[in-house]
């Protein structure tokens, strides 16, 4: 294993490893624009300059491989002096409508021009105008006089991808970012090219002109959108979330997110969820009754559950595990029911996966129910055979989904949960087929609970609290609190 | 430990000052009733205290030539507002050229502390503080000022033009 020194700091690292890798190894911070982790290397930036002894040439650090004894210094002032005209020339034609960017705050361009910055500009030429706000697709909006060329997003489509949507079109200063025959950027993994633009050429049109960056903050969960369980970073604020972004974890998603996952984060807000209990009225023609506590409504239900003789389960996959366990330990453990359904979305295209990210059960926890089945020795029965003994239950207490989005035949279904005499709707969002249930409960969603999530393969994956919408809403253990008080059941 | 000081028996003394401040008082009067013209009080409010242009007060926002706000909605007024008395809805403007603009733009003015830091964040002369600062009204009266309070109200005569201009920047390339 070759062993190098950089900026007096010794290392050893596996052969072939380049120069960027062994620096962040040890936290040196090299500039770049082009070197990305994920994709190959383009040495088009010229930002990562370094200085290795006996060498007369400064090296592009990405594309420089470590050699034994290599001697390499990023902070002299020989380094930092080339890597200010670097970025200097990269500014030659950019417009600097930082006001109106949606980058500005974590744009690399800003970043580096507090660390490198020629603050004494020296061209006095004009600049190369270009389009602006070129919309790519349906999720990607382009400026190409933002654009640095360093082709990112240009490797992404052509290796991850493998859509080939976007080159680099042109000569010189003309060189443009561009779609050929100007056929819309709309594979499946587009948002990923906004994420890695390190400018704001690629913006996002869901989330643009939304918020300025640093009006947000960040917290890390895992995707509910589908099993692969991708690990993803949240933006909020107090108006709520606002946008969400893969984090790197190389088990489960390397760098990278589908668009579906992209969109997770709006049956979080407000304007889609449940806010309060919605009661229905019996005595008063069927009128329902909005925003009775929580803790009231449990015991109500409560009370009606101990005089319950026939108790249905409806279960989706949109829970944790926590969650689960808490409701299969109250309901089988002490109150021995035996019906249990799961009710699974979409069984045509359960199976299936694009080979990079995106699987077609669309929900986050579909081990973590069927572990907590086997544990609790429980049979799952499908939901399709609800219908059958239907008007036999007197009580039926349903878990229903948290992304209403995958499951297109929710209307159906609830006509189907219906015919049971008295339903209990636990639910985070607002649908209008839960109108006719006894019991509305708003649930927590997936930003506002801990817990667990089972992906795929089996990996257990923490998500944690982050952000906090509806506050009056429960998660299934506190259903489940809440009703062994009414009950005076212990567990 | 803090040492009260206690006051002096002089301080019983209160009728020569009384009659100190009487003396001013009276002094005053016959000075105003001499030359009521160099008198220093205003009879607010149908007199009016004139203050310098540069004083201030109540903001305006600027608008283009061809009268649309020069506002680009990049807030870092209501980033910089220390009272937090500024929102603005951002919205995509049908012009690439301009791109961005605020569907509304909102200051509370009772919040406002007039510090004039959203005059100084502005990149592109969006908002200036104006020489108006007579803010009271009848209760129940809309303190929170919208685009057309700010921009067009009657004070600003059509709209006060920005020195900033896209166009002019775009023809010297830059």
């Amino acid at each position: 294993m070759p062993k190098l020194t950089i900026n007096g700091q010794s290392i050893e690292v596996p052969q072939g490893t380049t120069v960027i890798q062994a620096a962040k190894e040890l936290n040196i911070p090299i500039a770049h624009y082009c070197y990305h982790e994920g994709l190959s290397i383009a040495g088009a930036c010229r930002m990562c300059l370094v200085e290795v002894e006996k060498n007369p040439k400064l090296q592009i650090a990405c594309n420089l491989p470590v050699t034994d004894g290599m001697v390499v210094y990023t902070d002299n002032p020989r380094v930092k002096d080339a890597v200010k005209w670097s970025l200097d020339f990269h500014l030659i034609n950019h417009p600097l409508d930082c006001p109106i960017c949606d980058q500005a705050g974590e744009c690399k361009l800003q970043d580096y021009y507090m660390d490198y910055g020629l603050y004494t500009p020296e061209m006095d030429q004009r600049k190369v105008k270009k389009n602006k706000a070129v919309s790519l697709g349906d999720r990607v909006v382009l400026d190409q006089e933002r654009c640095i060329l360093c082709s990112r997003c240009v490797r992404f489509t052509k290796e991850v991808s493998k859509t080939h949507e976007l080159g680099i079109f042109n000569r010189g200063d003309r060189s443009i970012i561009a779609t050929f025959e100007d056929r819309p950027l709309n594979n499946n993994y587009s948002v990923n090219t906004v994420d890695i633009c390190p400018v704001g050429a690629l913006t996002s049109k869901d989330f643009r002109f939304k918020q300025r960056v640093w009006f947000l903050k960040d917290f890390d969960t895992i995707c509910n959108g589908c099993s692969t369980g991708c690990n993803v970073k949240v933006s909020y604020n107090a108006n709520g979330v606002f946008r969400v972004r893969p984090k790197v974890n190389k088990e489960v998603n390397g760098h990278w997110m589908c668009d579906f996952g992209r969109d997770i984060y709006k049956h979080t807000n407000k304007e889609y969820r449940l806010e309060a209990v919605v009661e229905k009225r019996e005595d008063l023609s069927g009128a329902t009754v909005k925003g009775k506590p929580v803790a009231l409504a449990l015991q109500e239900i409560g009370k009606n559950l101990k005089q319950a003789k026939n108790i249905a389960l409806v279960l989706t996959a949109q829970y944790t595990v926590e969650e689960y366990e808490a409701f299969l330990n109250f309901f089988v453990g002490k109150l021995k029911v035996s019906s249990i359904y799961y009710w699974k979305n979409n069984e045509t295209s359960f199976d299936s996966f694009d080979g990079l990210l995106i699987r077609g059960d669309k929900n986050p926890n579909t081990q973590g129910l069927l572990k907590a089945a086997q544990k609790h020795n429980v049979k799952l029965l499908p939901v399709t055979e609800f219908d059958k003994s239907a008007s036999s239950f007197d009580f039926c207490i349903l878990a229903a989904p948290e992304n209403q989005a995958v499951y297109p035949d929710i209307t159906e279904k609830c006509q189907m949960f219906k015919k049971s005499n008295e339903v209990v709707c636990i639910t985070s969002c607002y649908n209008d087929s839960y109108n006719g249930f006894k019991w509305q409960i708003p649930a927590k969603s997936f930003v506002e609970k801990d817990g667990t999530f089972v992906n795929f393969k089996g990996v257990a994956q923490k998500i944690k609290a982050g952000v906090k919408i509806i506050p009056t809403s429960v998660s299934l253990e506190e259903v489940v609190y809440g009703l062994t008080e009414s009950m005076g059941v212990s567990i | 430990m803090s040492v009260v000081k206690r006051p002096s028996p002089k301080a019983k003394w209160y009728i020569p000052g009384i009659l100190t401040g009487l003396k001013i008082t009276i002094k005053h009067m016959l000075f105003n009733l001499a030359s009521r013209k160099d008198m220093i009080t205003v009879q607010y409010p149908e007199e009016k205290f004139q203050y310098s242009d540069r004083f201030k007060g109540n903001h305006i926002l600027t608008v283009k030539k061809d009268g649309s706000l020069r506002c680009t909605a990049c807030m870092l007024c209501a980033t910089h507002c220390p009272a937090e008395c500024i929102s603005i809805t951002a919205a995509e403007h049908d012009d690439p050229e301009v791109e961005k603009y605020p569907i509304s733009y909102e200051i509370d003015i009772l919040r406002c502390v007039f510090c004039g830091y959203c005059e100084e964040a502005c990149p592109v002369d969006a908002i200036r503080m104006g020489p108006e600062h007579q803010t009271a009204a009848p209760a129940g009266d809309n303190f929170i000022y919208d685009i057309t309070k700010l921009a067009y109200r009657a004070e600003n005569k059509g709209g006060v033009l920005s020195k900033v201009d896209d166009q002019e920047r775009h023809k010297r390339g830059l």
